[in-house]
């Protein structure tokens, strides 16, 4: 064998490979992009498309079943204009942040607890999860029941401890209407935020507990210096997370208030949909909706900034 | 512009291929099968009467198959939308309320045989030409009116002393006053609910003279003494007689109230004395209704007109149409109407004295009602502005707010500058 042979043989066997199939497969820049075609086809028809539509919805005057017109940006100066839109966005936010807040808070105690070992630990887990598994529909007719002045479990409570009768009226007034929501919609999300939080807790090395308690830290010292630095990567993702769903619930206004009582509980999804399906004004309904996107893409890249920084 | 070839039939199978899969796909190409949309009844046997009789004897008689789709309660509006749109998903469909005027585009001119079916039964009530002449053509063929009538209790009424129910708003109030006092309260829906707020609200409004816009269709007018006065009346009313929680209520938070005994009034459909007979016969028992109350202009009840339209894009219109005409024979209709007592109140004159009126008399206020019956948003015709109007609930809450304490100046200005704002570009 020359010394020549070798490089002779890998040059004809070169254009060999790149030619055949599998070679080509074999490449990691292919390989990859084919990994991630189908899902990015997905994306591109329920994600993308979607999302493509609407934003040319809200630019057309466009009434269901009629030929729509472009319009420009006069659906969003009707949003502007329109008192209920402004009652919705402020609806929205609250009703966002105090759910997320108490599921964060919440959920991240949940998480501690079932934590901790104890007796039928596994059971008591899984039932953890029934808020989160049953659908949202069966659930909040569920509460329906439960704030009835008539067959209501805490307006019982409340009479028996001496309040007048029928007790609050949880549903008719402005301000209980929204704080209903608030605790249902925390007592739906809080296993997700918990069941995420407790498998990010798992994976905290139980030496570095060791380590602190030998330096002589406390259960809040560990607490604070170990578990929350720790788990501070789940707590954003999750936060993230609940937020889109909470922004954009609609199930549980739409079963439980309809929007009422005058609007106190109406939020974006709920309105966009009224005005799109329920009036057919389907560019205007679109308008509405997409106005959930600015606050939301501003929140998501705020976070991903403080997650790559952290 | 309604003649589709084949080429255009294969377009729209193959566009709403999700719509047409409900419908078995060779008999749909034979031009055999006619889809028939409608929403669940609140009477289920009136749906298993045309499953099981009507679909049938039809098929027997012609050999077209009918195919009868429930869809949800609330849901319809919306399915009829995605049909419209997509241009396909039934043939025929049953419309409610306003949806005639919405999809006058994609509805089939039906005046012909409109035409026919009401000379033919006495001639059509005015109410159902409201409920289906859109710009001079009936897009849709009436079926029925749901009207929403006062339901009482008899026994709580008669322990402070009214026998017959009271003829005017103010004499209701002074009963709802004394009956508040002996914890039997009123209920009447003031919450985002679809029916059975719109069911009292609008003809409160119209009883004292008001409306929301003028009859040409552009012109609001909400801003007048007379709302004022509707207003007033309905903060005294709801602070008087009824329940904190109508504030909040949706349509089927009367009827809970009224099975658990919570209420001694309330407005709403047939239904609810239908559920309690069969349900809580003990609540059947001392259940009646009435008509609305009058006010000082006069009696006003709202018009849920239930009609049947063919969508223009079907590739069996001829087969809809006939079957359609068919539907409307006494034969057929006395059956359907029957099989749900008078849930259902035929728009032709002539059912007024049909034996279905029989089955239970306690329904007979319902027929009388037709009289005085409009679309929401009388004296202005139905048209997409108005749809918004009532999407956004602008009179619901107008009243909403005034009695959850608001001054009445403050929500008429704000239910005016709504108005103003749906209907500045006409």
């Amino acid at each position: 064998m020359s010394i020549h042979s070798l490089p002779l043989t890998a040059t004809a066997r070169l254009p060999r490979r790149a030619l055949s199939l599998s070679g080509w497969l074999d490449r990691e820049s292919v390989f990859s992009w084919l990994m991630m075609a189908l899902p990015l086809l997905f994306l591109a028809a329920l994600v993308g498309y979607p999302l493509v539509y609407g934003i040319l919805l809200s630019l057309e005057d466009r009434p269901v079943a009629e030929p729509g017109h472009f319009v420009g940006l006069k659906n969003f100066i009707t949003d502007f204009h329109d008192p209920i839109f402004w009652r919705v966005a402020v609806n929205t936010f609250v009703y966002t942040i105090v759910a997320t807040l108490l599921k964060m808070v919440g959920g991240l105690g949940l998480a501690l607890a079932m934590n901790q070992d104890f007796r039928m630990k596994n059971l008591v887990r899984a039932v953890l999860l029934l808020p989160f598994i049953v659908p949202t529909v069966l659930s909040t007719v569920a509460w329906m029941w439960m704030l009835d002045p008539a067959f209501s479990v805490v307006n019982r409570i409340l009479i028996g401890l001496g309040m007048p009768r029928p007790g609050p009226s949880w549903l008719g007034n402005p301000v209980l209407a929204m704080i209903s929501i608030i605790v249902i919609n925390t007592w739906r999300g809080l296993p997700f935020y918990g069941i995420t939080l407790l498998a990010g807790l798992q994976t905290v090395p139980p030496e570095l507990y060791e380590a602190a308690t030998i330096d002589g830290a406390s259960g809040w010292q560990r607490f604070r210096f170990v578990t929350l630095p720790l788990l501070k990567p789940i707590i954003l993702i999750v936060t993230l997370f609940s937020v889109i769903f909470t922004f954009a619930d609609f199930q549980l206004v739409y079963v439980l208030t309809h929007g009422g009582p005058q609007n106190a509980t109406n939020l974006f999804a709920t309105y966009a949909f009224d005005i799109g399906m329920g009036a057919g004004q389907l560019g205007l309904g679109a308008s509405v909706a997409l106005m959930m996107l600015p606050a939301l893409a501003l929140l998501i890249v705020a976070l991903t900034l403080y997650m790559r920084r952290a | 512009m309604n003649d589709r070839s084949r080429r255009d039939f294969l377009k729209l199978a193959a566009a709403g291929a999700a719509g047409a899969a409900l419908v078995p796909a060779i008999g749909r190409a034979a031009g055999k099968t006619v889809t028939m949309l409608h929403e669940s009844s609140f009477i289920p046997p009136f749906d298993e009467y045309m499953k099981t009789t009507l679909a049938q004897a039809y098929e027997k008689e012609t050999g077209v198959r009918i195919v009868y789709e429930t869809t949800s309660g609330g849901s319809l509006p919306t399915r009829v939308s995605t049909i419209a749109e997509t241009g396909s998903g039934a043939d025929i469909t049953m419309n409610i309320i306003l949806m005639p005027f919405l999809f006058a585009d994609k509805f089939l001119d039906v005046s012909d045989i409109a035409e026919a079916t009401g000379k033919k039964e006495g001639g059509w009530y005015d109410a159902g030409r409201e409920a289906a002449v859109v710009d001079g053509k009936w897009k849709a063929m009436p079926f029925s009116n749901i009207g929403q009538l006062m339901n009482w209790r008899t026994d709580w009424f008669a322990e402070v002393g009214v026998k017959k129910f009271p003829e005017t708003w103010e004499e209701l109030y002074e009963v709802g006053k004394k009956l508040k006092a002996k914890d039997h309260p009123f209920g009447f829906e003031l919450g985002h609910g679809f029916g059975d707020n719109h069911g009292w609200l609008y003809p409160l409004l119209w009883s004292y003279g008001a409306h929301e816009v003028e009859a040409d269709g552009k012109t609001v007018a909400i801003d007048a003494d007379e709302t004022a006065r509707a207003v007033d009346f309905a903060r005294k009313f709801f602070k008087d007689t009824m329940l904190e929680d109508v504030l909040g209520w949706t349509d089927p938070s009367n009827n809970k109230a009224w099975m658990s005994e919570q209420i001694s009034c309330t407005n709403n459909a047939e239904s609810i004395l239908w559920f309690a007979k069969r349900e809580f016969p003990e609540i059947g028992k001392v259940t009646d209704q009435a008509q609305n109350p009058a006010g000082p202009k006069g009696r006003f009840h709202v018009l849920n007109a239930v009609s049947h339209s063919i969508f223009n894009f079907s590739p069996v219109k001829e087969e809809a149409v006939a079957f359609l005409a068919w539907l409307m024979d006494p034969k057929q209709l006395g059956g359907w109407y029957g099989i749900a007592d008078s849930y259902y109140q035929p728009l032709l004159h002539g059912y007024d004295d049909a034996p279905m009126w029989q089955v239970e008399p306690r329904n007979i206020p319902y027929r009388d009602s037709l009289a005085n019956a409009h679309i929401v948003g009388w004296p202005a015709p139905p048209n997409r502005q108005l749809a918004e109007s009532v999407a956004k609930y602008v009179i619901v809450d107008m009243f909403a707010k005034a009695c959850a304490g608001a001054p009445t100046k403050e929500v008429i200005k704000n239910a005016e500058a709504q108005l103003k704002e749906i209907y500045r570009a006409v």
